[in-house]
């Protein structure tokens, strides 16, 4: 009936206009047999003709006549939601300003959902400046409508949604949610005027807006940025927190284009901290790696002043890559106390198989057995045998190995040769030494876990890591 | 400079011995030479003289094969009786298609046409796709007739007329009374020829087919091909009213 009833109304407003549908247009206008084509097979409700019908609303019959008939006679004709949201989305494809009209009242208006989100998506589309309040206001909406909103808000052209937003941003009366999402949009549309903003919002009160600031920061801050997202970091009250305002200024002083001026940057800010700031930035410091942050940390080492070496030794036992290798064996030999000692060791525990050091494999191996012959404790050489099945050979499986017969290292040595066990390839492609190994894992061990592992992998089965 | 053909002999004879699976190393000089002929009748009307008597004489289908494809690149007049001659022989006739196809002489198409009459089964095929690649008019006729005949004759003949794509041959697809597989191979074709029209401007004529199609299927589509083949005829229907 409703069907029957746009048509009538069609009808109507062809013959009630005497300019009608084919008012004069720039080129040629499309005859209005066409027209009529297209309107018909929109209100057929036939799924399979639907889109033919709405390939030439997107492009090939131009005219802001039929953009109107489409958008104030034909959308109201259809009945369900889904031409409809289909005719609103033709429509800001088309990218005619002439649907914007109708497209904005269905945004303001009491469509289902699926159909208003067709509309705010649509009123992006084809909107500007002027739809800006209007889609800003729908920020504090329904889930639905705050979803469409903020990809409108992202999808938009104009020159005002930073500056609104900026301010929107700084509206502490708002929603933590609500700003969040405006810090998504700022982001998303890599807004670099909104950026002394985002800084700010990095030490916000609110914890979910910090957090979305400071991932927001790391994706396109640059080296002015880092000042502030150090004051991130330093405001950073959970682990979690701090761990997402490190990998933020990681990731601006590994991947910004001027990464060189953002570690640089970062390094000042580092100098100029009091000494348990020090001890916060010290790990990201350590992660950024780098030779300006190598020449610091050598400084800081060769200082006279205790707490400023201990400070880059803590820097060198961090380091992201084994490039540090040969000064951490000197250091080590070198030492005067055990906790420095232990402090280096660990290093070279960590980096000895981090697969993403410049060693090869054998190089790798040979630098667990330099660290080896370094350890005077069960502990550490227990660590470091655990940390060898990194190194996925099967000359990292004999290096472990005879460690089985020691009673001090053996759950150690069981735990490395299982890690290896678990690598199907390689335990393939040396199934005798393996079945032998786990042999004699399992006449060892007296960890439940590690022994059902071994029974697993002889019989050519896998095991599920417990997720944490 | 010219080229110097006393260079080619050693490599001609070892092509007359050539079979698959031996060392080709010799195939360099001659796809140099051939390369050389576009812009040398003398050498053009040499490598043509060569590649002829290889055709005619009892050489491998390895051989006959490397041949026509050298020919389809700088094939002319000269070499039409040497690959029509082929074109009977289920060895080599498609190979020899292979040359008449490209070398743009009506007298290559003739012998495609001639062929056409002569050769049953896929041979047949092949010369009925082989005259639609070339989109040769004269041939509408002739393959029309065999609409109402084989069904892989028939299915071969519909997409031909359907590349062919004249008004003539449009309307020989619509005058069809196919069943089975050929009716869908025949709708297809005449899609093809609707669009073919409808790009060449002739928006009367597309229409026809187009609405003829969407008649004949009606509102009410019973397979998935019905279906695709109702939207592909309405959306033909709008290009050709705009």
């Amino acid at each position: 009936m409703r069907r029957v009833l746009a048509v009538v109304c069609l009808v109507i407003v062809l013959g009630s206009s005497p300019r009608s549908l084919l008012a004069a247009q720039a080129g040629e206008p499309p005859s209005r047999d066409v027209l009529d084509s297209v309107v018909e097979l929109i209100l057929s409700g036939d799924a399979d003709l639907l889109p033919v019908a709405l390939e030439k609303v997107r492009g090939g019959l131009k005219g802001e006549d039929f953009t109107r008939e489409l958008a104030e006679v034909v959308l109201p004709g259809l009945e369900r939601s889904q031409e409809k949201a289909a005719l609103l989305a033709a429509l800001a494809d088309r990218g005619d300003k002439a649907a914007l009209p109708a497209m904005m009242a269905v945004a303001q208006g009491p469509a289902d959902a699926l159909v208003r989100a067709a509309a705010i998506r649509g009123v992006a589309a084809l909107g500007g400046p002027e739809e800006v309040p209007f889609l800003e206001s729908l920020l504090s909406g329904e889930a639905g409508t705050v979803d469409a909103a903020r990809g409108a808000l992202v999808a938009i052209r104009s020159d005002i949604v930073s500056p609104r937003l900026v301010i929107a941003l700084g509206d502490k009366a708002r929603s933590g949610p609500q700003r969040v999402a405006i810090v998504g949009i700022l982001s998303e549309r890599r807004e670099t005027a909104a950026l002394p903003a985002l800084v700010d919002a990095a030490v916000d009160a609110d914890a979910e807006v910090r957090a979305a600031a400071i991932k927001a920061l790391g994706a396109m801050g640059g080296p002015e940025q880092i000042p502030g997202m150090v004051a991130g970091l330093l405001a950073a009250r959970t682990d979690a927190e701090r761990s997402d305002a490190d990998r933020a200024i990681v990731q601006v002083c590994k991947d910004h284009r001027s990464k060189d001026l953002a570690a640089a940057a970062l390094l000042d800010r580092f100098r100029a901290a009091d000494p348990a700031a020090r001890e916060v930035l010290l790990p990201t410091l350590a992660r950024v790696g780098g030779p300006a942050v190598l020449e610091i940390v050598d400084g800081l080492i060769a200082s006279p002043d205790a707490a400023d070496r201990k400070l880059g030794l803590v820097a060198l036992a961090r380091w992201p890559d084994a490039t540090v290798k040969d000064r951490l064996l000197h250091l080590v030999a070198q030492v005067s106390t055990e906790e420095e000692r232990d402090m280096l060791l660990g290093g070279l525990i960590r980096i000895a198989p981090l697969p993403n050091n410049s060693l090869d494999p054998a190089g790798k191996l040979a630098l667990v057995e330099q660290t080896m012959a370094l350890c005077r404790r069960d502990q550490d050489r227990g660590k470091l045998l655990e940390r060898a099945s990194a190194i996925r050979t099967v000359e990292t499986l004999r290096y472990v190995l005879p460690y089985v017969d020691q009673p001090a290292l053996a759950e150690s040595a069981c735990q490395s040769i299982v890690e290896l066990a678990h690598q199907r390839k390689l335990r393939d492609g040396n199934k005798d030494e393996f079945m032998a190994a786990l042999d004699q894992v399992l006449a060892t061990t007296k960890n439940e876990e590690i022994a059902d592992r071994a029974e697993r992998y002889k019989l050519g089965k896998t095991w599920e890591r417990k997720k944490p | 400079m010219a080229f110097d053909l006393n260079t080619l002999d050693a490599p001609f004879a070892a092509l007359a011995g050539f079979d698959w699976g031996a060392d080709a190393d010799f195939f360099k000089s001659i796809d140099a030479a051939v390369v050389a002929a576009h812009g040398d009748a003398s050498l053009r009307g040499d490598l043509e003289k060569r590649f002829g008597t290889l055709l005619a004489g009892s050489t491998s289908r390895a051989t006959k094969e490397y041949v026509c494809r050298k020919l389809a690149m700088i094939g002319t007049g000269v070499s039409v009786p040497a690959l029509a001659a082929l074109l009977t022989d289920a060895d080599n006739s498609h190979m020899a298609r292979f040359a008449l196809e490209r070398i743009d002489l009506p007298e290559a198409a003739a012998a495609l046409r001639k062929a056409l009459g002569m050769v049953e089964g896929s041979l047949k095929i092949g010369m009925i796709s082989s005259l639609a690649a070339r989109g040769d008019l004269p041939s509408v006729a002739a393959i029309s007739n065999l609409l109402g005949g084989d069904a892989a004759l028939a299915a071969a003949a519909a997409a031909a007329l359907g590349t062919i794509a004249t008004p003539e041959a449009a309307a020989a697809l619509a005058a069809a009374k196919p069943a089975g597989d050929v009716a869908a191979a025949v709708i297809d074709a005449r899609l093809a020829c609707a669009e073919a029209l409808l790009a060449k401007g002739d928006r009367k004529a597309a229409k026809a087919i187009y609405s003829s199609i969407s008649a004949a299927i009606g509102d009410t589509p019973k397979t998935h091909r019905e279906r695709a083949v109702r939207v592909a005829a309405k959306r033909g229907l709008l290009a050709a009213a705009e």
